[in-house]
């Protein structure tokens, strides 16, 4: 049986978070070069700032979520979500990034004041030496765009084609466009939109999930559509709506056809660190 | 509409638990917590990082519901991100209380623009406290005049 050591986790994934948060990745910024919209200055300046300066692209440092691969036989010197938990609170103190986490949601709505808890959700992997961790810290604004919606079995594409675009043409202004639109199809309602969460990482992670694939023809018609909608950079109407969009899609029940919406903002504040035992 | 321009002056920081807390209050005892004549409210949540205020807008449609509130106590225009719905629309005309939006997701940035800035009320509330800030050269977009003109149906 193989032992992680903590202090590696801890040490990789605060980098990582510090990282999400002031460093805008090299793609996005190549999506804002010939932008010349509203704002456009602002926006190329940030980036610039936040990187220079180590302040937070936004102020929205969000909820963090882990979705954490696991190879089976593998342990750790201490349970996964306390030194999971430990290193968001460091980071978030230390570097003064928001603690936006209220203990009750619906009465008191006491701020927490460390941003805790993190989400984390745990997969376990066959046939890796290496632990994944996949993390996100999106905002509270395109948050409020998640949706889940369960259709009739015998819907057709365009139902779900309808059935996005309509919901980013309501909603999609408020999620700091250009967006990142992850859709999660199948499965059971919690799995669609667990696999939802995960189609808002970038090309280059595919998730080791088996049974889990990838619809990318109609990803790629999702795109075409929502772009059409020119609601554009910031709301503006001028620039791209969408950076990307990616549809996962899962086994699901004869009677049921689960389509989960999730969004991210324009910043798309995602990594990933693997770590060897 | 859709003109930009900067401004510099003060701003009265507050969301979403600052709006239902000031209304409760003033319910209770009869009495406004604070004065909002003359005001423009930055919807906004900032965050503390390098000894600045970081900060930028949140999703002004989730005060839409304050809006009529606020307006009939003088608040002169709102600031914040995304659209806003027709009955805030409505309110916006009748008060003539244009609706501006700031850059979003440009915290760093903006941060750089605040000159000082001061906690008026509900401190315990941490980001969601009320604040006044002192800004200079804010970048804003008019997104509905008081006419209730929107920025997307003329462009």
């Amino acid at each position: 049986m193989k032992i992680i050591r903590n202090r590696a986790i801890y040490e990789e994934v605060q980098e990582k978070l510090e990282e999400i948060n002031t460093n805008l990745n090299s793609k996005i910024q190549q999506l804002f070069e010939n932008y010349t919209g509203p704002f456009a200055n602002e926006i190329r300046e940030n980036t610039k700032i936040a990187r220079e300066k180590k302040l937070p692209l936004c102020q929205d440092t969000g909820i963090v979520e882990f979705f954490v691969f696991k190879p089976y036989d593998l342990s750790f010197e201490e349970p996964l979500h306390r030194t999971l938990y430990r290193v968001v609170k460091d980071t978030y103190e230390k570097n003064g990034y928001r603690k936006s986490t209220v203990l009750d949601p619906l009465y008191s709505r006491i701020n927490k004041m460390d941003n805790l808890p993190a989400i984390i959700h745990e997969f376990e992997i066959e046939t890796s030496d290496e632990l994944e961790i996949w993390m996100i810290a999106k905002g509270g604004g395109s948050e409020n765009l998640s949706a889940l919606y369960i259709i009739p079995p015998s819907s057709t594409e365009d139902d779900v084609i309808n059935i996005v675009v309509q919901h980013i043409l309501k909603n999609g202004p408020n999620a700091c466009p250009p967006i990142n639109v992850g859709i999660g199809i199948g499965g059971t309602a919690d799995m669609a939109i667990l696999i939802s969460r995960l189609a808002l990482f970038t090309d280059e992670y595919f998730p080791r999930l088996p049974y889990l694939e990838s619809y990318d023809d109609l990803a790629k018609k999702l795109h075409l559509l929502i772009n059409e909608l020119r609601i554009g950079v910031q709301a503006l109407g001028f620039g791209p709506t969408c950076q990307s969009v990616k549809v996962y899609a899962y086994p699901t029940h004869i009677a049921t056809l689960p389509i989960a919406i999730s969004v991210d903002c324009y910043l798309s504040r995602t990594g990933r660190v693997i770590i060897n035992g | 509409m859709g003109e930009s321009f900067y401004y510099s002056g003060t701003l009265l920081v507050m969301r979403d638990a600052a709006h239902k807390r000031i209304i409760e209050e003033e319910r209770e005892t009869g009495r406004l917590l604070i004065s909002l004549y003359g005001r423009i409210i930055f919807y906004a949540g900032p965050t503390f990082s390098n000894g600045r205020m970081v900060i930028g807008p949140t999703t002004s449609k989730r005060m839409d519901k304050f809006l009529e509130y606020t307006l009939s106590k003088g608040v002169i225009a709102t600031i914040g991100k995304g659209e806003r719905t027709q009955e805030a629309i409505e309110a916006i005309k009748k008060y003539k209380a244009p609706y501006l939006v700031a850059p979003s997701g440009c915290a760093a940035y903006l941060s750089e623009k605040i000159l000082e800035w001061k906690i008026v009320a509900f401190q315990e509330l941490g980001p969601e406290a009320i604040y006044e800030i002192n800004v200079k050269d804010f970048p804003l977009i008019v997104t509905i005049d008081c006419n209730g003109n929107t920025i997307r149906q003329n462009g």
